[in-house]
Parts: structure tokens; sequence; C-alpha cells
């Protein structure tokens, strides 16, 4: 499980590449640290190359997720595949993200 | 008509009514009132005048006495004084004795023809007296004060009719002075010559005297006339209504026109006014024979009718105390009426929401028969009122039957009421809770609290765990169920205490192994208890005799089996209890041919979770599965085994998990096992996924997405171990 985040255009976009599984969430949430702690941009997450999603990736994109929207900030979601969107529909997780 | 009516009810408010019924009721009252009186009125008019008439009679005997007395003593003495006329001496001793026999005699004596005795007055005229000092003789009353007796009636009408005559009344003026009456015979000497008359004078003061010692009323009195009327005997002068007297005369001088004939005789009677404005009348007749004289009775109104008025008062009060009586009869008739209409009412509304309320009830009930290939199960539930305090329940969760059947104490709407809390709770708890005496527990806590009507319900709870045939159960008071094998046998149950008593009280779990084939039958009392007509009961050998006639019967032929005989026992006696029964039969599932079989084990450590996930995966490849759902396995299995991860042992303590994957033609099977501490995934609560991203929580999504993603999700607690089985069916 690979991550970056990088600011494009005003906005912090972090990808992610590879299996988020429970193992790697506990590594993934210390490098998402910046967006935790982000207070004035909107955030994009490119998950165009992310295989696989367990619950506690789910948690970690919720815990993003709700400290942006107490700034105002919408989170997006990019690229997601097949099998993780449909993770998404089943918690209704769906209704909670922008997609592009 | 009836539109009119209808139109008059309308525009007549109650008020309206009532004013109306009272003034209707009053003009009632006077018109009774008024008719009493009339008719009182007339009796009491009958009643003088048939008293004034025998007063009249009694007055009339009494007058007529006294002159026939007087007529009598004269007319017997008189031939013996004939004989006498010789010498004035023994006429005088002759009148003395005459004189002396009767009190009312004021005078007696003898009056001759002018002339008739040689060495005589012209005039002689012997007489004797009645005076207060004696009886006084005189030789010669004639020209006494100018008397001249053949001036007079008593002497000149028997002289010259030759028959006795009653004189007029007049004052004695010779010697009493007192108002008198002369009865007067001529007298025949021996020649056949009138000699002159003997007479009697009668004092009609003694006359009055007795005629007035007796009245009808106080103030009534008598009067004694003569034939034309004049006075001859009155009332005392000491008399209340005295001066009345001339008035009564008058009229009766004056009667032609105003008398009225009394019914039935010949006495007449004048009604009039006195001058102090007195209502009166006047009874009056004549006497028989001579002398022809009159006797009126005076009577007045105030007297006569004196009662008559009390009467009416007390007519009136009591017709009106009638009526009022009669008023509350009435109202209390009319609202005991609505009072009715109202309870029947109440009744109907009360028997509608009954009706309903037995309806909620019933539709509380599983209605879906449910089809499994591990159960065969059926239930009845027949109430002995409109709702009852019987209830049963079976719901599947996680390869798990949840069933129970209770029994709240009493019948009727508040043990139903306290059962369905009950049921409520054992569907609500057992949603979350797969440990029969953990949800009794808590059912146990809830009744408890607030139960101050001492209601109790006895419950038993089971839990057939599919796959195994494990049943948890927890009995809290109630019947013991029937496990029925070759035969019917009591299941062994720990009989704790009914649910409601004891907040405090710890509810014991059991656990019992169901073979193949076996049914467990669980009742309440209404059918043990079942009487018929002489108060026996159906009995619990009888319940065992029937299940043993109906070996291998299924549930619902056990039942039917069951509730025919029950029926057949009471015989149509009336149903006491509500009864009900539920029925499980364990079919266990056959075993299908295993064509692959994976294990792996790990300790509790996340940095495992990839090992687990490879695991998985090449399952999944092995068996050839599509990409899609190897990786929803994948997912599935992480979620559980990180749960155990998480949960299973205590924070820093080691343990084994063990997780064994097999595959049918049909099915995958995923069994999870650790020997940590006893924990239910299953229990936890679903993940609301409608809620926004403020709202919703961090964690519990991994047993929801195991739920979603695996067909069945099952803990056993088997020998200290825990075992999840997770199951996905293949298409």
């Amino acid at each position: 499980m690979k991550t970056t985040i990088n600011e494009i255009d005003g906005k912090l976009v972090a990808t992610f590449e590879g299996e988020l599984d429970t193992a790697a969430a506990i590594e993934v949430e210390k490098d998402m640290k910046p967006l935790y702690d982000n207070e004035d941009k909107d955030i994009v997450i490119d998950c165009e190359k992310l295989e696989y999603i367990a619950s506690s990736g789910l948690r970690i994109l919720l815990g993003i997720l709700k400290k942006a929207k107490s700034h105002g900030h919408t989170v997006t979601l990019k690229g997601l595949n097949d099998d993780i969107k449909n993770v998404f529909k089943m918690t209704g997780f769906i209704n909670l993200f922008n997609f592009e | 008509m009836k539109k009119l009516l209808a139109k008059i009810k309308k525009h007549l408010n109650r008020r309206t009514w009532i004013t109306l019924i009272i003034v209707f009721a009053a003009l009632l009252l006077e018109l009774f009132s008024w008719a009493q009186y009339y008719y009182t009125k007339q009796l009491l008019e009958d009643e003088l005048e048939k008293k004034a008439a025998i007063e009249m009679t009694m007055k009339a005997i009494l007058v007529k006495s006294m002159l026939n007395t007087t007529e009598q003593v004269l007319n017997s003495h008189v031939t013996e004084i004939t004989k006498l006329t010789k010498d004035p001496d023994d006429i005088h001793d002759a009148l003395r004795t005459i004189v002396e026999a009767n009190d009312y005699f004021t005078g007696v004596g003898l009056a001759f023809k002018p002339g008739y005795y040689e060495g005589h007055d012209e005039l002689y005229e012997p007489w004797a007296f009645n005076t207060k000092d004696g009886v006084m003789v005189k030789d010669n009353i004639a020209m006494r004060g100018g008397h001249d007796y053949t001036k007079f009636k008593f002497y000149s009408e028997p002289m010259s009719t030759g028959k006795p005559y009653w004189s007029d009344p007049y004052i004695d003026s010779v010697e009493t002075h007192s108002f008198i009456t002369t009865y007067s015979v001529p007298i025949i000497d021996k020649n056949g010559q009138k000699a002159g008359v003997a007479g009697i004078d009668l004092s009609l003061e003694w006359l009055s005297d007795s005629l007035n010692n007796r009245h009808m009323y106080p103030s009534s009195y008598c009067l004694l006339l003569t034939n034309d009327a004049k006075l001859i005997s009155q009332p005392a002068k000491s008399h209340a209504r005295y001066k009345d007297f001339d008035d009564a005369i008058k009229l009766i001088n004056d009667s032609t026109g105003r008398a009225r004939v009394v019914a039935k005789s010949k006495i007449k009677v004048i009604e009039f006014d006195t001058e102090d404005g007195k209502e009166a009348c006047v009874f009056f007749h004549h006497m028989k024979g001579n002398p022809h004289w009159m006797i009126a009775v005076v009577c007045y109104d105030d007297e006569v009718y004196a009662g008559l008025n009390a009467i009416r008062l007390r007519t009136g009060l009591l017709m009106l105390l009638g009526f009022l009586l009669l008023g509350y009869i009435i109202y209390r008739f009319l609202k005991n009426n609505k009072r009715m209409a109202q309870n029947e009412l109440e009744h109907e509304r009360l028997n509608t929401e009954l009706q309903v309320a037995k309806r909620i009830q019933s539709e509380m009930l599983p209605h879906d028969y449910i089809t499994h290939d591990n159960f065969d199960i059926a239930a009845s539930l027949l109430s002995a009122r409109e709702v009852g305090g019987d209830i049963y329940d079976y719901f599947l969760r996680d390869d798990k039957l949840f069933f129970c059947i209770g029994d709240a104490s009493g019948k009727g709407v508040a043990s139903a009421l306290i059962m369905s809390v009950t049921h409520s709770m054992f569907r609500s708890f057992g949603s979350r809770e797969s440990h029969p005496a953990r949800i009794m527990q808590k059912i146990n806590q809830a009744v408890c609290h607030g139960n101050d009507s001492s209601m109790f319900v006895t419950f038993f709870i089971g839990v057939l765990d599919l796959p195994t045939g494990r049943l948890q159960y927890c009995n809290a008071g109630h019947d013991t169920p029937q496990l029925i094998d070759n035969k019917a046998r009591d299941l062994d149950v720990k009989s704790n205490i009914p649910l409601g008593v004891d907040i405090d009280w710890f509810y014991e779990g059991q656990l019992a192994e169901l073979k193949p084939g076996n049914t467990l039958l669980l009742y309440t009392d209404g059918l043990t208890e079942a009487m018929d007509a002489k108060h026996d009961q159906f009995g619990l050998q009888r319940v065992k005799d029937t299940i043993e006639q109906h070996q291998g019967d299924t549930p619902q032929q056990l039942l039917d089996a069951l509730h025919a005989m029950c029926a057949d026992f009471v015989s149509g006696a009336v149903q006491s209890d509500d009864l009900t029964m539920l029925a499980v039969k364990f079919i266990p599932k056959e075993e299908e041919e295993i064509i692959l079989h994976r294990e792996l084990t790990i300790d509790n450590s996340l940095s495992h979770v990839p090992e687990v996930n490879d695991f998985v995966k090449s399952f999944g490849d092995e068996l050839k599965l599509e990409e899609k759902d190897t990786q929803n396995l994948k997912l599935a299995i992480e979620e559980a085994v990180v749960n155990v991860i998480n949960y299973a042992y205590p924070t820093g303590e080691k343990g084994d998990i063990n997780i064994e994957a097999t595959a049918t033609a049909t099915s995958l099977k995923f069994k999870i096992i650790d020997t940590g501490v006893a924990f239910a995934p299953t229990d936890a609560p679903d993940v609301d996924t409608s809620l926004t991203a403020e709202e919703r929580q961090i964690g519990g999504l991994g047993i929801f997405l195991v739920r979603q993603l695996m067909d069945t999700i099952n803990y056993e607690r088997i020998e200290g171990k825990n075992v999840l089985t997770l199951t996905k069916k293949l298409s």
C-alpha cells in the first residue's frame, strides 16, 4: 500500500495505491495526518490504483471527511473501481462523498 | 306530522322542555287540588245537610216531648179540676200540684167564663206560679194591672172552638214576667157547658236553653218560631252569634225563591252572608201537628268547612310531594336510561377496542410459516377471552431459531398488556442477543421496572442452533416443555422464577443437544389445566399419552391431535384459560461432499491480516471463483477475523485464531475459531447507512459488511471456544 499527498490547483490530492486492508490502514492513517490537519483546502483522493479497501480504510476516509466538512471543505474521491464502489454502496458511504 | 314534531323538538331546547313540564305539573297539581276541594266540599255539604236534618228532628222531638208532656199533664188534670170547681180552695191545691210537676211550667191556672161563679168577681182566674221563691197560688189574677183574660187568645180560642190551643209567645205581665206560651183547653161542667179554660204556662226560656244546650258546631244555634215565623225560642244573649238570628228570621219570613229544599226531605235551606261578612246558612222546617211551629238551625261555613282548607292544604302538599317523587323517579329513570345507553355505547366501544386489540395481538404472532431445511415448526394460541395473556413467538436470525412461549398471570387486558411488553422485548433483545438466559435477564429487568401491579409472567426462551442442533434455553417458571424422541420426556429445566418478581434474579441458561427428528413441545397451563364440566383437569399424563400415540407426526399434526384430545376431554365446557402450544422438530441438513478444505492458524495480530487475505484469495482461486466474488469473500473474512483479533483476547494477551475454509458443490463455509472470551459479534447492532457524515459513527462497519457480503453468519460458543461460521451459497 502506497500513498502520496500533493497540492495541485489549491487542492490537497492524495493518491492511494494497492490494497488498503486493516494492517495497511494503521500506516495509512498516520500518512494522512496532513489531510486531518488541513483547514483551508478541498481534498481529492485519487483511488485509481486502489485495488481493495476494508472497513478500516473506510473509517480513515470518514475521519478525513468529518474533519474537512467541519471546515467547510469537500472531499472528492476519484477513479474508484466497481468492487470498491460496491462497498461504498453497501455501507451508504456513496451518499457521503463527492465522486469523479 | 312527524316532521312537524321533529321541527318542534328541534326548536325547543332542554331548558324550555323542563319549564314546560314544570308548568304542566303545576297546572295539574292545581287542577287536582281544586277537584279534591270541590269533592270534599260536596261531601261536607251533604254531611252538613244530614247532620242538620238529624239535629232538627232531634230538636223537634225535644220540643214535641215538652209540648206533649204539657198537654198530657193538663188533659189528665182537667177533668179532675172540673170536678173541683165547687170549692176554690181545692182548686188551689190542685193547681199547686200541677205546677210543681214540671220545671218548665211557670204557671198553671183556670180562667172562668165571666160571671160563672156566684159570689166571685165577674172575671175569675185562679192561677198558681212557679217563682224562684217557690210555688205561689193567687186566687184571682184577673184585672191585676188591667189583665183581662177574655181578650187573650188562650181563653177566647178554646172557648170559641172547644179545642185545645197553643198561644203564641208572650211576656207574662201578671206575675213571672217571663217569656211564655200557654196551652189551654176548655173546661166543660157537668151540664156540658163551657165553664172556662184551664191553661199551663210553658217557659220559653227553658225551652230555648234546652234547644241550645248542644250544637252541631261551636257557633251554630237553634231557633223555634211560630207558624208565622215569630220567635219562640232563641239562643242565650251570651251566644257568640246572638245578633245574627234576626237576619235569619227575616230570611225565613222572606224565603220565597231563595230557599232551597234539601234533597229527600222537607227541610229548606237558605244561604246568606252575615253583617260581618261571614257565610252562613239556615235550615228550617215546620213541626208536624199542632202547634205548627218551625225549627231553624243556623250554621256558619267557616266552621262547617273548617277542615276543608286544612284538607286541601294537606292534599296539596301530599300531591306536591307525589309529583316531586314522580318527577324524581322519571328523572332517575331517564338518567338511568341515558346512562344505560352510554354504558351500551361504552360497552360497544370497549368491544370494538377489544376486537382491535385481539387483532393486533394475533397480528403480533408470527404468521409466516417458516420453511427451513433444518426444522419444522407449528404453533397455536386459543384465547379464553378477546385478548389473552398467552404468547408464543419465533424468528430466525443467523442460522438460529429463536422461540418462546409465555403466560402472564391473570387473564384479559391487563395480562395482555404485560405480555405485549414482554413479547416486544423478546423480539428486541433477541435481535441483539443470542443467549436465552441473557435475553431473559434483560426482559426481567424491564418487566420488574415499574411493575407495581404485581403481575408476573412465566416464560420460556429457546435458541436452536440449526447447524448443530444445540438448544440453548432458559426457563422462567414456565411449564416444563416436553422433549420427544421415541417417547415424551420432561426437558431438564431449572424452574428459576417468573419474570417480574425479582429484579436481581440471576436467570441460569441451559443447553440440550437435539438429535435428528427430536421434537420439542412447549405449552401453557391452559393445556394441562383445561377443565371438563366436572372440573377435572386434562393433565400432563394425557398430554404425554397423546404425544406417544402420535410418534413421527409433524409438529402441526401433533398440535392438531392435542387440540382434538383436549376438546374431546372438556367436551364443550367453557374454556377457562388461554391455551397455547408450540412444537419444533429438528431436522439436520444432510452432509454434502466436501470438495475443498483449507485451514489457517494465526495469532491475534493485525499484522497477519494480509496472510488471511492471501489465504482467502488462493482458496477462491483454487475454486476458480470470479475475481469479484473472491474480493467480496476476502473482505468478509478479513472483517470477521479483524473483529476476533480486536475483541477475543484481552489487550496484550496472545491467542490463536483458526480459520477453516470448506467448499461443497453448492456452498462455501468459513469457520473462525478462537479460545478467547465469549463474544458474539452477531449481537452487534446494525449500521444505519442513511445517516449523514456528521451523524455516522466511526466503527461498527465490520460485521455489517460481513452480513452484507455473506449469506449467513452464525456464532456459537462451543466447549470454551467462540465459533463464528460464515457461509456463502454458490449459484
